[in-house]
């Protein structure tokens, strides 16, 4: 660390604090930009041998799947930031809006205005200013002042907060696609109730393989969970042993993974890419050594990769089932009752396997 | 003492209790841990933790001892005595919320109940969590599915009962004191006394016949650790009260001035009340429509 | 308070010869006492020894997050169990530093200053009190913390899963605590808890009835310090949150050892149940850990001000208010466990709530100021650095609260920035204001103004650099308890760790202040703050005699 970035780093938090601008300005989502990447990570993730897949352009066969390679600073922190990762999902928009546009203005204006009125009195009442200090000890209008102005701050900051609560927990479609996420110490398992009922295990890659995969360190794994972008999927989060909780800041999501719990949530990224995010909620040793990447893929793709996974195309699946019982035996883990998700547990998928003691 | 004191308040010589009994709790803790992990720390946890209760009980003698000499000395002046009835009524008002927390388990659980699986039978049940499985909803119920439950209107009942007369003959205790009767309030202390050692062994007894087991179930965890230290409680109080009938047979307490009598009525009541809440909560609410032992 | 005048003719000769005869010799009076100002004495020592223990350790931490990978986890690891670690047991480490960084700071450190030291020091004094209602009880309470500290201590060096040490967090959530941690440390943890609870759960009924019983005549319940005011609701809160926590760690330690399924999934348990028990306490806890800080704050702005606090009845019943409120927000720690929306909603809207009664508190320490005659005393240096960091970190929280803002925010150190400035920043900036205001008057010499000056600057750029940058690291996903990170966080973690630096050498002076000043400060009087400073403490010679107010003082 040399002295001019300590100084630049010190200036940076002193702007940030006299101009919430700076730090809204930071990397506020330019949709169109975000649009003109959408295509770049599949060119380039292209094998040899392979047709470079665009959204148009399905791939072929099953078991042509290649990992997508990550866009830097899409997905994933970016050095030295000081803003949200861009968001790539609807709630994650309305939040981000919510926070840098409404929540962080005030409170930088509060705290600057308690700065500026705790200098001001220094300077006015320094004892050498003011030698006799008057005795006032009520006003009962300024009191009644800074009780309801905060109170109508605080409904002005409710409002919009209880809608995107509201928003984020619209629950998903009927027919959306099911993802099981479970939690293990320390790996994830990503099962797909309605391909088949497969189930990815996703491990973190070493730091020598991330980076020849030309991936970040300590973010990358070797199975992503692997979704189709653009519509909502269906996620239910649960853990084996210890709670985790599964996190993509990207997409502004976070839903705790706990034993003999399933909790869920809804899903929806709105444009293919690989998103970053890490076990967020203290669960061993190897806390910090889960990490999670989504790759989130246009839905002709998505259907490709589940079939290279042997999984079945959800639609189809269905219709298979209905022609073949028998094959019902066979999918038990794939039968997917549509039970409702209570406070406390219940339905879907498989047993979680719950701690032994 | 200073020469100059010139409050009602009481100045206190240094006393060595705290500390011993602080190091004893040390002892204690340490020893019950020792237990615990016997493949850690070998084989000697048990004495240790038992040195610790030792310790502990000394202290607690030899300090309420002290109390009680301090009272005789005069040393508990009415504006001192406001402050033991204020100290206890304050210790009780945490107890309340010990409780709360086991309440707050039973209640977690009966009202969010968990589709679990029982597999054997009485002392031998295991469950499973069937979170998940199919036709797990069906098993979402409280008691758990398949668990047997005691019949709260036999000995739960007889037990609230005996608590609800422990309540009157304590009382009974207490006006006789009031008005100078000694007789009646070694008598109702007696009575008091007997019937919660009733209480505690037909508990006792229940506990031994117990459809369910301990371990393992959510059920169980709750209704042992809730009963089961509600009955710690009444054990303490109980003793409480015999240090008071010994007392009152040393012709300790006057009409006037009795507070080590008044401080273990009171808790007996907040015994009593936790009592009806236990027996409304869990056997009578809990159990209701659940198969009966 | 505004109108506390002691009456001088009641309190003349206070610091008479025959007084000092009843100190006790050695032993006695510090392993025996019954005496509120010495009990308040060890409460004081024991928390900078555990200040010192717990920042030592930050230290650890900040050293190893320094840089990304893993330095030195390793390697302390094997130093302290004596062998080669493997990775995972120095990233069990890890989380063992954590969790004893979080429970030395919070039981340790700022309740035991706060409430065992200062408290026990001025509240008898400033309602004119003898001393506290139960002084043996009140000896149980400080030496019951010396087995806590034993045990938490201990903890670490006997196996707790992974590796040596409880590495659960300081929310010893389970299962983590119980099947995620065989071994005996974390049982040793939960009975430390259990003791330092009991030792809070004496003390809380000893200060309520001491304040309610033992005011000094003419002393009516609206007319008590602020810093009482403060202890007391204080107290309150430890009554009714503790025992919960108490109840909560016993089932911890049945289903760790007894097999009962509290917790256990597998049996029908609820590890969210642990978590609503834990919040239950949790939340009224950090408001334990800053009512004493407000009330502190309130005194010293009002002594430099030379001016009565303004709105006395708002600021008392501003307390009371953020004590009642804080007992049904719990769950705002629990945005993310699978809360149905609308107890989601309900929680971000009472979370806000506390917002206001706390902002009352701010402005009238302002108003307070407004007119004064301000003289820049150190302690008063400090508190107006709590007003500002505190209104930094408390408005961070009101962040936090909205339940749909959380979701990026839970679990990252933008929460760690938060309750550092409210803690590192609010609540330890009030102590030192309360250990310079009152040093003098507990020990009888002046500590060193220039001095006091540096340590103040020096720590408030120190802790500045150390946690604002936290909040940029949270917004861009760090998570917390996180012994290593991707290199995009490399940049503002190294800021950090030079912070701490910078605030060590802050410290280095504040503890060379205490050193000479000790022994060759100058001799204080018994007001030495001058016409501002209106408590009753004021009126009595520094250090106070062995047993102040023989004859009780008559307020008018
Ligand atoms: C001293 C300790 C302390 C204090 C006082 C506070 C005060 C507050 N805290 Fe904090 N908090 C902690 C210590 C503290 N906290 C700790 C230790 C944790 C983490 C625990 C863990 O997980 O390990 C935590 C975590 C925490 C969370 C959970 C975050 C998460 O884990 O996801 C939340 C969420 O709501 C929260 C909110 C608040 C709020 C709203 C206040 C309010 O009381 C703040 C009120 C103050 C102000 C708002 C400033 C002054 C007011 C004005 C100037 C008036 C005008 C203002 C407005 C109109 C906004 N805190
Ligand atoms: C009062 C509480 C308190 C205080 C003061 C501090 C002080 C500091 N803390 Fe923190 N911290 C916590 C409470 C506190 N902390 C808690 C609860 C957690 C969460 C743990 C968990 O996740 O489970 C945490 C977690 C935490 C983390 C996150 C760890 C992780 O998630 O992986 C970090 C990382 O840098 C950190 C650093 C520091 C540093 C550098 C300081 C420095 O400011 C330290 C400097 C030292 C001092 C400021 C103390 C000096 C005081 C004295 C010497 C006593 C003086 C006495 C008198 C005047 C009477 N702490
Ligand atoms: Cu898994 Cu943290
Ligand atoms: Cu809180």
């Amino acid at each position: 660390m040399t002295f001019t970035k300590i100084v630049k780093t010190l200036s940076i938090a002193a702007l940030l604090a006299i101009t919430p601008q700076a730090a809204m300005a930071q990397e506020a989502v330019p949709a169109a930009v975000v649009e003109n990447e959408q295509l770049t990570p599949i060119e380039e993730a292209a094998a040899p041998g392979e047709v470079p897949a665009g959204e148009t352009e399905a791939p072929e066969a099953a078991g042509s799947y290649v990992p997508m390679k990550p866009t830097e600073g899409k997905g994933m922190p970016v050095d030295g930031g000081i803003d949200f990762q861009d968001q790539y999902s609807e709630v994650g928009q309305q939040a981000y809006g919510m926070h840098n546009y409404l929540l962080m203005p005030i409170i930088v204006v509060i705290s600057l205005f308690v700065l500026g009125l705790l200098l001001w009195v220094m300077f006015r009442y320094r004892a050498n200013a003011n030698p006799d200090p008057s005795k006032t000890t009520h006003n009962t209008l300024i009191e009644v002042i800074w009780t309801l102005v905060p109170v109508l701050i605080l409904i002005v900051i409710a409002v919009p907060s209880i809608s995107l609560l509201a928003k984020q927990y619209e629950p998903a479609p009927e027919d959306a696609l099911t993802i099981k996420i479970t939690g293990y110490q320390w790996y994830w398992g990503y099962t797909y109730p309605d391909n088949g009922g497969f189930e990815v295990i996703s491990n973190m890659l070493s730091e020598e393989d991330a980076r020849a995969a030309g991936e970040p360190p300590q973010l990358a794994v070797d199975n992503r969970m692997v979704v189709p972008a653009g519509v909502p999927i269906k996620v239910i989060v649960t853990a084996a042993d210890v709670i985790h909780s599964f996190a993509v800041p990207s997409i502004w999501f976070k839903m705790d993974a706990i034993p003999g719990r399933l909790n869920e949530k809804v899903m929806q990224i709105d444009e293919p890419g690989v998103y970053y995010g890490q076990c967020s909620e203290l669960c061993g040793a190897r806390h910090g050594f889960m990490p999670i990447a989504v790759e989130a893929l246009p839905m002709d793709e998505y259907n490709a990769w589940v079939q290279s996974q042997g999984g079945s195309i959800k639609g189809a699946e269905e219709a298979a089932a209905e022609t073949a019982a028998a094959d019902a035996a066979e999918e038990e883990a794939a039968a997917t009752p549509e039970t409702e998700t209570t406070e406390n547990a219940a339905a879907d998928a498989e047993p979680a396997a719950a701690p032994a003691n | 003492m200073a020469g100059a004191k010139n409050h009602d308040y009481h100045i206190l010589p240094p006393s060595i209790w705290p500390f011993i009994g602080s190091m004893s709790a040390l002892i204690m803790a340490f020893g019950g841990i020792m237990w615990m992990h016997q493949d850690h720390f070998g084989a000697f946890g048990a004495w240790v933790f038992y040195l610790g209760v030792a310790g502990v009980l000394l202290t607690f003698y030899s300090w309420w001892a002290d109390v009680v000499r301090e009272a005789h000395a005069g040393d508990h002046t009415p504006v001192v005595q406001l402050h033991l009835r204020y100290g206890m009524i304050l210790f009780i008002a945490s107890e309340v919320m010990f409780f709360v927390g086991w309440f707050w388990a039973y209640f977690d659980y009966s009202f969010f109940p968990v589709p679990l699986e029982l597999a054997g039978e009485g002392k031998e049940l295991t469950a499973t969590n069937m979170i998940g499985q199919e036709g797990a909803e069906a098993l979402m119920q409280w008691p758990p599915k398949g668990l047997e439950v005691l019949n709260a209107f036999e000995l739960p009942l007889l037990n609230t009962l005996i608590l609800l007369c422990s309540g009157t003959t304590v009382t009974w205790a207490h006006h006789s004191l009031i008005n100078g009767n000694r007789d009646g309030l070694i008598k109702g202390l007696w009575l008091t006394i007997i019937l919660g050692i009733v209480f505690s062994a037909i508990q006792a007894y229940e506990y031994s016949i117990a459809p369910f087991p301990f371990a393992g179930i959510n059920y169980s965890s709750a209704f042992y650790m809730a009963t089961g230290f509600h009955g710690f409680h009444v054990l303490v109080g109980t003793i409480f009260l015999i240090v008071c009938l010994v007392r009152a047979y040393k012709g300790h307490f006057t009409p006037k001035q009795h507070f080590g009598f008044e401080a273990a009525a009171w808790y007996w009541h907040f015994v009593d009340v936790v009592w009806l809440f236990l027996f409304a909560a869990i056997y009578v609410w809990g159990g209701w429509g659940a198969p009966v032992h | 308070m505004t109108t506390i005048a002691a009456n001088p003719g009641d309190m003349e000769t206070h610091a008479d010869e025959h007084h000092h005869d009843d100190v006790p010799p050695f032993f006695q009076r510090w392993f025996m006492s019954t005496n509120h100002k010495d009990i308040g004495t060890l409460y004081l020592i024991f928390a900078v020894v555990a200040g010192i223990i717990g920042g030592a350790i930050s230290g650890l931490m900040r050293m190893e997050l320094a840089e990304p990978g893993i330095q030195y986890l390793q390697g302390w690891a094997s130093m302290m169990q004596g062998s080669a670690a493997t990775e995972d047991q120095g990233l069990h480490l890890w989380n063992v530093l954590i969790t004893a960084h979080g429970l030395i700071m919070v039981f340790f450190m700022v309740m035991p200053a706060m409430i065992g030291g200062f408290g026990n020091w001025f509240v008898p004094i400033m309602i004119g009190a003898p001393d506290m209602a139960f002084p043996r009880m009140n000896n149980v309470s400080f030496w019951l913390l010396i087995p806590a500290f034993v045990l938490l201590l201990g903890s670490t060096f006997v196996p707790g899963g992974t590796g040596l040490g409880a590495g659960t967090g300081w929310t010893v959530y389970a299962p983590l605590s119980t099947s995620g941690s065989q071994g005996p440390a974390v049982d040793m943890a939960i009975l430390s808890l259990h003791l330092a609870g009991a030792s809070s759960i004496l003390g809380a009924i000893n200060f309520i009835t001491t304040i309610f019983n033992m005011r000094a005549p003419g002393m009516t319940i609206n007319k008590m310090p602020l810093f009482v005011w403060s202890v007391l609701v204080t107290a309150f809160l430890l009554l009714l949150a503790l025992p919960v926590l108490a109840a909560a760690i016993t089932m911890l330690l049945t289903d760790r050892n007894f097999q009962t399924a509290f917790f256990d999934a597998a049996g029908g348990g609820d590890p969210v149940l642990y978590q609503h028990l834990f919040w239950f306490f949790g939340h009224p806890e950090v408001y334990i850990m800053i009512l004493p800080g407000f009330g502190m704050v309130s005194h010293i702005i009002a002594t430099f001000s030379k001016k009565p606090v303004f709105g006395y009845l708002g600021m008392a019943y501003a307390m009371v208010a953020i004590g009642v409120v804080g007992f049904i927000v719990w769950a705002h720690h629990m945005f993310t466990v699978g809360l149905s929306v609308n107890l989601k909603m309900y929680f971000t809207a009472a979370t806000m709530v506390i917002a206001v009664p706390t902002g009352i508190k701010i402005f009238s320490w302002i108003a307070t100021m407004w007119g004064g005659s301000l003289s820049f005393k150190t302690p008063m240096m400090w508190a107006i650095g709590f007003i500002f960091m505190f209104t930094v970190g408390g408005v961070t929280g009101v962040v936090l609260a909205n339940g749909g803002i959380d979701d990026a925010m839970h679990d990252t150190y933008y929460v760690v920035a938060h309750f550092h400035y409210v803690l590192s920043l609010g609540a330890v900036f009030s102590m030192f204001a309360g250990f310079y205001y009152w040093f003098p008057k507990m020990c009888g010499r002046m500590y060193n103004e220039l001095l006091g000056h540096v340590h103040f600057w020096i720590f408030f750029i120190g802790v500045n650099v150390l946690f604002f940058p936290m909040h940029f690291l949270g917004v861009q996903g760090m998570p917390r308890r996180y012994a290593d990170y991707p290199d995009q966080f490399a940049y503002w973690n190294e800021i950090a760790s030079y912070g701490y630096a910078i605030m060590g050498i802050g410290m280095l002076v504040f503890f060379a202040n205490i050193g000479y000043s000790l022994f060759a400060g100058r001799r204080a009087e018994g007001n030495y703050w001058g016409e501002g400073a209106t408590t009753l403490e004021w009126t009595l010679s520094s250090p106070p005699p062995f047993h102040q107010f023989e004859t009780l003082p008559h307020i008018k």
